[in-house]
């Protein structure tokens, strides 16, 4: 009976053991409840219980990168409603776009949301760039960073510029064979990445369908991941910068609260901001792209108003290649010149001479820009 | 509340109202304001604020025209809104609802019909133009092109000529330059393009098209104080009472009031704007005050290459037009004190004499008036010696036929016979009803005349005087006694 009883409790306690194990099992297997798990995910990273009060100053940040990430997202939403009327050929593609702007309930005002948003996410995204150059932020260990920046900062152009030309007008036509003469120019590889880009040997009805794809997909993907390794590698890097705390100075914590208030502040100001400018002014427009007649007076968007002054000078393979390579080579070089650089306080003498050279680069595009928009 | 409560909140009401503007704003867009103001001006049938969207069968591309030019009159019976809709003439993007945009890429402005662009328009192909030889007379627009209302060759010679500018009377100039590959013979071939006198004359707009330079000081003077005036059909009119018209074949189909005013049921026209035509409609019963927006206004001074108005011309539009009998508007606006008439002249309309060939020209470039002038008084008076010459109404579709229906005044058949002029155009509206005896139907009112004839009669008329200067003599009418001296 003993050892029955001894036999039965060994066999219950095997049969426990199983139980258990079957239990850890299970408990590995269970479906999450959770899908957002708090100590990995980048939201949570982005938002800790306590963060350093300094990384909430506005007056350090102006909450550009922010502004710059917030209008991405406006413009990707309003874009999915566009794609709902968009058709990506040479015959429909401008009429859709009138439909949108002049029968579509709200379509202008989606238009002309989406269309502001993309522009101040290029001007806030390049502001952020000069805010990073001024404040030193670059520096060691945030070099690699600066450079997925400036590639972001790239990537958003063209995301910009394949935007423009999906108008399918007069002024989108004639910038993409412009564009796309430019994409010929580069040596060695011009030839086959203007046929990859084109998709004929005239612009025509492929180069729209690829411009439309890359606009609407490959470049929010790309983007969308560049910016989530960005931010990713920002919290690596020891989030924000901020000046190093002075020896025996209490450390500032705010909480996530005040993070997320100051966040949903900024963005109701920022979204009032851009439906407000939307709705005063509407998306441009020009007449349907006539390919037979050569426009009278045809302007680069904006963004490239400097490469059109330019080239109204100088070779097309300096002018729309060799130039702007050049600056973004510089650009890339630019934390690695500025050695001395200290993150966290605005224009610090040692970085003078990094923010003349950058401040006089940044004048030289904004006065050629100017002098090509009035002339 | 807190400090950062109240911001919050006061940016969620910042958010609210500037989506209140937004809708503001979209409610406010100018078509809806069309809309609106067309229901306000119709209240017995207010339509939807809504696009109106119209599909033409003859081109399948929708359009919203009418969604802001709703009213707007149908352009002719020839041209059903339901199968033309307005962009196969008008250019512009249809599916704009934003005027800008819409009319941006509108051909010819308001008219399509201006001969700078009239080949894309009016003259596409199967309209009026593209037709073979046997169907000659259809290419209207490349007739128009060649005729002396467009060229003004006749008048260029003959100016250039009396300056001494040319040896002689013979055409080498036209407003535009102008080519006939068939030309019959002693007539132009091509037209240069009347010249400057100086390299530094020619305008802007007007270099590199290969214009001459004839060094000669009458040419730019010609050119600036007469040509550019507005006495052809490329040069828009001057726009005074009177004398408002459009260009190309609107400036004679699509009427005008003396005032240029639009009294149709468009909204967006204004009607307080001179320069428009009465009503959006085309006609080819064009009445005589529509000639006269350019004949008859005056006279020009070749001394010092002015146009000068006549004086004695009632003020434009209401009350003359309302109160007026049409012969007595007629007397005071169209005769010159001086000028003798007789009383066909009078009460017809200038195109129920004058053929299309005359006023539209015969397919070849007319180098002087006596090219395109073919009527005269015995083409259907008929002489002291002979009848009028008739010829029948052969086959269906034959172009007196055509014309006869396009106009509905009357009805035309096959087997008819009607005057014909001696170069072989029919006037469909002078018929023979009996052996010797000949009916007119006027193209505007649709009266009937009977035509009275010189044959048979003691008219002391002479074989080789047939112009009007000689009838004039007995039959012009007498203003003073309101009677003709001999009917």
């Amino acid at each position: 009976m003993a050892s029955q009883s001894a036999n039965q409790r060994s066999g219950e306690s095997a049969k426990r053991r199983g139980n258990e194990s079957a239990q850890r099992l299970d408990a590995s297997f269970r479906p999450r409840r959770r899908l957002w798990r708090r100590h990995q995910s980048l939201l949570y990273a982005l938002h800790p219980d306590r963060l350093p009060a300094a990384s909430l100053r506005f007056t350090y940040t102006f909450g550009l990168g922010g502004l710059a990430f917030l209008a991405a997202l406006i413009a990707i939403g309003t874009g999915v409603l566009l794609a709902f009327y968009y058709v990506p050929t040479p015959d429909q593609a401008h009429a859709s776009v009138v439909l949108i702007e002049d029968v579509v309930a709200w379509g202008s005002l989606v238009r002309a949301l989406h269309y502001w948003s993309a522009q101040v996410a290029v001007v806030a995204a390049t502001l952020h760039m000069a805010r990073v150059v001024f404040t030193g932020a670059y520096a060691r260990p945030r070099r690699f960073n600066w450079l997925i920046g400036l590639g972001l900062l790239v990537l958003l152009l063209l995301w910009d510029f394949s935007g423009y030309v999906l108008r399918w007008d007069e002024g989108a036509y004639w910038a993409l064979l412009v564009g796309a003469a430019l994409i010929q120019q580069i040596p060695f590889v011009g030839p086959s990445l203007y046929l990859a880009l084109v998709g004929d040997t005239t612009v025509g009805a492929a180069a729209l369908l690829r411009f439309s794809v890359w606009h609407i997909i490959g470049l929010t993907l790309v983007v969308g991941f560049g910016v989530a390794y960005h931010l990713f590698r920002l919290q690596v890097d020891g989030g924000i910068s901020r000046p190093p705390r002075p020896p025996g100075q209490p450390r500032l914590l705010a909480s996530k609260d005040d993070l997320i208030r100051v966040e949903a502040i900024a963005t109701l100001i920022a979204v009032s901001g851009l439906i407000a400018l939307a709705a005063l002014a509407p998306a441009p427009l020009g007449p349907a792209a006539d390919l037979t007649q050569p426009p009278a007076d045809v302007r680069a968007p904006w963004i490239f108003l400097w490469v059109q002054r330019l080239l109204r000078w100088i070779d097309p393979v300096w002018a729309g290649v060799a130039l702007p390579a050049l600056l973004l080579l510089f650009l890339a070089a630019l934390p690695w010149f500025d050695a001395h650089a200290r993150a966290g306080l605005w224009f610090h003498p040692r970085q003078r001479a990094a923010h003349t050279a950058f401040l006089l680069l940044a004048l030289a595009l904004v006065a050629l820009s100017l002098w090509e928009a009035l002339s | 509340m807190s400090g950062q409560q109240r911001l919050l909140a006061s940016g969620l009401l910042l958010l609210l109202l500037t989506l209140a503007l937004a809708g503001w704003r979209a409610s406010q867009a100018p078509w809806r304001q069309w809309l609106r103001r067309y229901n306000a001006a119709h209240p017995e049938q207010t339509v939807p604020i809504a696009p109106r969207p119209l599909t033409p069968t003859l081109t399948g591309q929708t359009e919203l025209c009418t969604t802001c030019h709703l009213g707007i009159e149908e352009i002719s019976p020839s041209h059903p809104l339901d199968a033309f809709g307005c962009v196969i003439c008008h250019g512009g993007d249809g599916l704009a609802l934003d005027a800008d945009r819409a009319h941006a890429t509108l051909r010819g402005g308001r008219n399509p019909s201006d001969l700078s662009v009239v080949a894309t328009s009016c003259g596409q192909a199967n309209c009026h133009s593209g037709y073979d030889a046997t169907h000659a007379d259809q290419n209207q627009v490349e007739r128009v092109l060649r005729s002396l209302q467009a060229t003004y060759a006749g008048g260029i010679a003959l100016v250039r000529f009396t300056f001494g500018a040319q040896p002689d009377r013979r055409a080498r100039y036209a407003v535009r330059a102008v080519a006939d590959p068939n030309p019959p013979p002693d007539w132009p071939m091509e037209l240069a393009t009347m010249p400057f006198s100086a390299e530094e004359d020619i305008p802007p707009t007007l270099v590199g098209q290969g214009i001459a330079v004839s060094h000669h000081p009458i040419d730019t003077r010609f050119r600036q104080g007469c040509l550019d005036g507005g006495c052809h059909l490329w040069e828009p009119a001057t726009l005074a009472p009177y004398r408002m018209r459009s260009t190309g074949c609107a400036a004679c189909h699509y009427l005008y009031a003396d005032d240029g005013l639009y009294a149709g049921g468009d909204l967006t026209i204004a009607r307080d704007e001179p320069g428009h035509g009465r009503e959006h409609r085309l006609t080819t019963a064009i009445p005589f005050s529509q000639c006269n927006h350019c004949h008859n206004r005056g006279v020009y001074s070749l001394r010092t290459m002015e146009f000068h108005d006549r004086p004695d011309l009632p003020p434009a539009g209401s009350p003359l037009s309302e109160f007026l009998s049409r012969q007595e508007r007629r007397l005071a606006e169209y005769y010159q004190p001086v000028g003798p008439f007789t009383l066909c002249e009078w009460e017809l309309d200038c195109i129920d004499c004058h053929t299309s060939d005359e006023a539209m020209g015969n397919g070849h470039i007319a180098g002087k008036i006596e090219d395109s002038r073919v009527i005269e008084c015995r083409t259907c008076h008929g002489t002291v010696w002979e009848l009028p010459q008739t010829a029948p109404i052969v086959e269906e579709g034959e172009r007196a036929l055509l014309q006869a229906r396009l106009n509905g005044r009357g009805a035309l058949k096959v087997g008819d016979r009607v005057v014909v002029t001696t170069r072989g155009e029919k006037l469909w509206a002078v018929r023979e009803v009996a052996p010797g005896r000949f009916v007119q139907t006027l193209k505007v009112s649709g009266e009937t005349l009977e035509v009275p004839l010189a044959y048979g009669t003691n008219c002391p008329q002479k074989p080789d005087e047939q112009e009007s200067r000689y009838c004039h003599a007995c039959h012009a009418y007498d203003r003073d006694r309101g009677t003709v001296a001999a009917p």
